[in-house]
């Protein structure tokens, strides 16, 4: 840690040489530790990637991922506001999880605990079927799950996840019974859907880009239809009042100073700018959206009022 | 995972060179791990477990340089193997990941936690209670299946669970450290100067040459199941090992067949996890998941089309993935002969405190999470004091590793079944490739019996010539006050899982019912006699040193997130040099030791800090 007050000492010598305030120069200092509270490969992994280089080619400081799985997410976020505040590590937060965690059981740290900096993107929920599956449209799941109350497997990620949630609101919507089989990781449930051992699965247009060779997506839980399903009907065109998804953020311990908070909000912002990272980012199923630090406390009241009622149904099944 | 680490450095590399320095970095590490578990009975990743059954009895006995290099053969021969299968096979052996399902996890789990059986020979009720809590440490934290908290008795630094890698780095390192410190011998047989016993391995090896096939093969398919396949690989190698062999009863004491077979079938893993990972975008393990990462950033997109697209770069990857296991074959006699003649010359002073900063660093940067840190040495003297009582640490690790997949598996295979209105034809009755694994589980677990059958019989034969002999009973107190405490935690199991929802109770009653009765059995056959020890099992006596040193690293683990990684490192080292003294120590060899500690830690900090780049907590000092 020396090392690092050295530095900062000769930078700020050097900012008084200048004689410029140097407001700019002061975040980042040295590398940013970026934690994703999931092990790599998942979506919070690739679009850190994909913000890697970019962070450094805007900053000139490496981007470090480091990878903090453990309870899907709650092992890293109930370790957040211990971590010093100085914009030097940063961490990946994900909506609905930190929102319904702590709705439904003690994860060690609670929604408010988690100051979010930046929603940079989300992927909607796609409702999916393997290419031989004799289900072709929304209304063959329905009429099945109808004919047999609780025999069509949903898989889907993890219990209390995005995906449970996406189950239980089409379950809500339809009124019919599915049985929600988690596993662990969307990799599994790609596995799950493919070899057969689910009828459908919850996932995300992600999944749905990644598995296009093997599966079909039945319906896409977007406002309007997707770029790149142009075929697939919205659950809104069926009339199942559907859009969602998982959001995916950044967030900083609460002891970071307001500064260096807007601070990095521009830079992460900035990075949602740039065009290849767009096309990149788009090409692979993600849709972007811009949920600066100042427009946070409005967004997370909407999301959190959104989930509460889902909560408590997934409590009752408890 | 150093490998995460250098992904950014790819980014500017062309992609194949890029590509093929984490191949190469992935494959290494893989090989890597033997050498730890060879020389310190330390696996650094659950597919070296099975290499310290053999592997550290042979470097205890003199033989390290020989075991090393027979696990370089291996682990350059099942590499090849995995690699080529993955050059000329992948789309059709990746529907293999496709056709193993839930159940057939649960039942691949089930055939992995029967090597308890093989393991625990000196007392099979010991291992199963081993076996048992370990089950129950893989159920600690929050459970996939039902969202419920388990186990973790309030805090929150447990609902992530135990971390596999710094259990076993406790489970088996801090029983070795404290084995060490107990006695002034030195830490393993002195040996001459050898050579590389090049030729003696490579007449060993063509020896074994069925054994290697059949590993490496074993290796390369289980390797393709997602998730479960890395670790389960080299135990089911390592099983079909020691049945089928001649020798089988020298397997776990020395036998080098079980190092050819964990290390060839653990390398044989790389190339088969990454045969998923490319022809499914299913990425087989995490190192496979950062390569995957690292491709799409690229913009590969991998998938059964990357093979069809003509696009060179993924067969540019393959053949690099041959170039370096290739390169293990110099790279590793050359560093195992250095590192065995080493840890074998380095005096205890010396060698105590560099394998402890090893294992608090290791545990620690695994997440750059110091609460893992405080798990592996806990863990590790609970490992210990099992270890006295005569239950050994490869059941309670095998518990930990396949726990959580064979719960998953069949928890899955209940819903499914229960949605289908068919439970037992989801479970079995319609899987094929699941009666051919539970085929396997039945062979492996008849063949210990058959063999204790007949081996009691000659005993009883034996008796009966020389008029049985009634000594008095010795009563195994060990044994006895591990399995009430063991009864002790069967209890609070089954307590805490009446709290829980159906689908997360349903296994921590069925464990804590078998615990239970088990504990049970043993405090009777305790009471009569019937002690008996774990073929592994049996820790070195509790001495003061041990004691200093147990406490030591505790102290480390607690405190250094709070004083500072260098700081507290650096006075724990001396602490523990002076625990590893034995005789007088001269001022002028003091002063050289406490030379070197300060370059050693200094050099790992400046590393972890510097180089890895691992995020160190705040402290007050550093």
């Amino acid at each position: 840690m020396i090392g690092q007050t050295t530095r900062r000492l000769i930078g700020a010598a050097a900012l008084a040489l200048m004689g410029t305030a140097g407001a700019a120069l002061a975040y980042p200092d040295g590398p940013v530790t970026y934690v994703i509270p999931f092990n790599a490969g998942g979506e919070s992994d690739v679009t850190a990637r994909y913000q890697q280089q970019r962070f450094r080619d805007l900053t000139g400081q490496d981007l470090i991922i480091q990878y903090l799985p453990g309870a899907g997410g709650a092992q890293a976020w109930s370790g957040l506001n211990g971590i010093n505040g100085d914009g030097q590590t940063i961490m990946g937060t994900n909506l609905p999880h930190i929102v319904l965690q702590p709705m439904l059981q003690d994860p060690g740290y609670a929604t408010e605990d988690i100051t979010n900096v930046y929603m940079f993107h989300f992927t909607p929920d796609a409702l999916m079927v393997r290419n031989d599956s004799p289900y072709q449209s929304v209304q063959d799941v329905i009429d099945a799950a109808k004919a047999m109350p609780g025999g069509v497997t949903a898989g889907g990620s993890a219990t209390n996840s995005a995906n449970h949630v996406a189950n239980q609101i089409f379950m809500n919507e339809t009124g019919v019974e599915t049985t929600y089989i988690p596993y662990t990781g969307t990799g599994a449930t790609e596995t799950a859907l493919v070899g057969g051992e689910v009828d459908v699965l919850w996932g995300y247009t992600t999944v749905a880009v990644r598995q296009e060779d093997s599966t079909r997506v039945l319906a896409v839980a977007t406002e309007e239809r997707h770029p790149l399903f142009p075929d697939v009907p919205t659950f809104k065109e069926l009339g199942i009042d559907m859009v969602g998804g998982a959001y995916r953020g950044i967030a900083v311990p609460a002891s970071t100073p307001e500064e260096v908070r807007t601070e990095l909000s521009d830079i992460i912002g900035k990075i949602n700018g740039d065009p290849s990272f767009r096309e990149q980012m788009e090409k692979d199923g993600y849709a972007l959206i811009d949920v600066p630090y100042a427009e946070m406390d409005a967004f997370m009241a909407e999301r959190i009022e959104a989930y509460t009622a889902i909560a408590e149904q997934l409590r009752a099944q408890q | 995972m150093a490998i995460a680490v250098l992904v950014p450095f790819t980014f500017v590399m062309d992609p194949a060179s890029g590509l093929i320095m984490l191949g190469a970095i992935y494959t290494g590490a893989i090989y890597g791990g033997a050498f730890a578990a060879i020389l310190v009975n330390t696996p650094g990743t659950p597919s070296a477990i099975a290499t310290t059954f053999d592997g550290y009895p042979m470097a205890k006995r003199g033989d390290g340089d020989l075991a090393v290099t027979l696990a370089t053969i291996a682990s350059v021969f099942g590499g090849l193997v995995g690699a080529i299968l993955l050059i000329t096979l992948s789309p059709k052996l990746a529907t293999l990941a496709l056709a193993f399902q839930s159940t057939e996890y649960f039942w691949l789990a089930l055939l992995g936690l029967t090597l308890i059986a093989t393991l625990s020979q000196g007392n099979l009720v010991k291992g199963l209670i081993g076996g048992m809590f370990g089950i129950f440490l893989s159920m600690i934290g929050v459970a996939v299946i039902g969202g419920d908290v388990r186990f973790t008795a309030g805090l929150p630094s447990m609902l992530g669970g135990i971390d596999i890698v710094a259990a076993l780095i406790g489970l088996y390192c801090l029983p070795v450290l404290i084995g060490m410190v107990a006695t002034p011998d030195q830490h393993l047989e002195p040996a001459e100067a050898r050579g590389f016993r090049l030729f003696e391995a490579i007449g060993i090896s063509l020896k074994n040459w069925f054994n290697l096939i059949r590993s490496s093969l074993i290796g390369t398919l289980v390797g393709i199941l997602p998730g479960a396949g890395g670790s389960i690989a080299s135990l089911i190698a390592y099983a079909e090992a020691k049945r089928a062999s001649k020798n089988s009863d020298n397997f776990g004491k020395g036998e080098p067949g079980g190092i050819l077979a964990t290390e060839s079938s653990n390398n044989a893993t790389v190339g088969g996890g990454f045969i998923p990972t490319l022809v499914l975008g299913i990425p087989g393990t995490p190192p496979d998941a950062v390569i995957m990462g690292a491709l799409m950033v690229q913009g590969i997109r991998v998938g059964p089309s990357l093979f069809q697209s003509g696009d060179d770069t993924v067969y540019v990857f393959m053949t690099g993935l041959v170039v370096a296991t290739l390169l293990m074959l110099p790279v590793g006699l050359i560093v195992g002969r250095y590192a065995f003649r080493f840890i074998t010359n380095v005096p205890k002073a010396m060698l105590v405190p560099l394998i402890a900063f090893m294992t608090i660093i290791g545990s620690f940067a695994i997440h750059a999470n110091p609460h893992d840190v405080v798990v592996m040495v806990v863990l590790g003297i609970v490992g210990w004091a099992a270890g006295r009582a005569g239950f050994g640490a490869s059941p309670i690790v095998l518990g930990l590793v396949l726990g959580q997949i064979a719960e998953q598996g069949f928890m899955r295979a209940w819903m499914i079944g229960g949605a289908r209105g068919d439970f037992l034809g989801q479970l079995l009755v319609n899987r094929p490739i699941s009666w051919g694994i539970l085929a396997l589980i039945l062979l492996t677990m008849m063949l210990p019996l058959f063999r204790m059958r007949a081996a009691r019989r000659a005993a009883a034969g034996e008796i009966a010539r020389e008029g049985a002999v009634a000594g008095p009973v010795q009563i195994d107190r060990a044994g006895l006050i591990g399995s009430a405490v063991f009864l002790a935690l069967a209890v609070w199991m089954l307590i805490q899982a009446s709290g829980l929802s159906v689908m997360a109770a349903a296994f921590p009653y069925a464990i804590g019912a078998a615990l239970a009765v088990l504990s049970l059995l043993q405090i009777l056959r305790s009471l009569r006699g019937q002690g008996g020890t774990n073929a592994e099992g049996g820790s070195a006596e509790g001495t003061v040193r041990g004691f200093v040193l147990a406490a030591t690293m505790l102290g480390w683990a607690v405190i250094f997130p709070h004083l500072g990684l260098f700081a507290t490192s650096l006075i724990a080292c001396v602490l523990l040099m002076l625990t590893g003294q034995f005789g007088r120590l001269t001022m002028p060899r003091l002063a050289a030791y406490l030379v070197s500690l300060f370059v050693m830690v200094t050099l790992f900090y400046v590393t972890l800090d510097r180089v890895l780049n691992v995020p160190l907590p705040p402290a007050l000092l550093f």
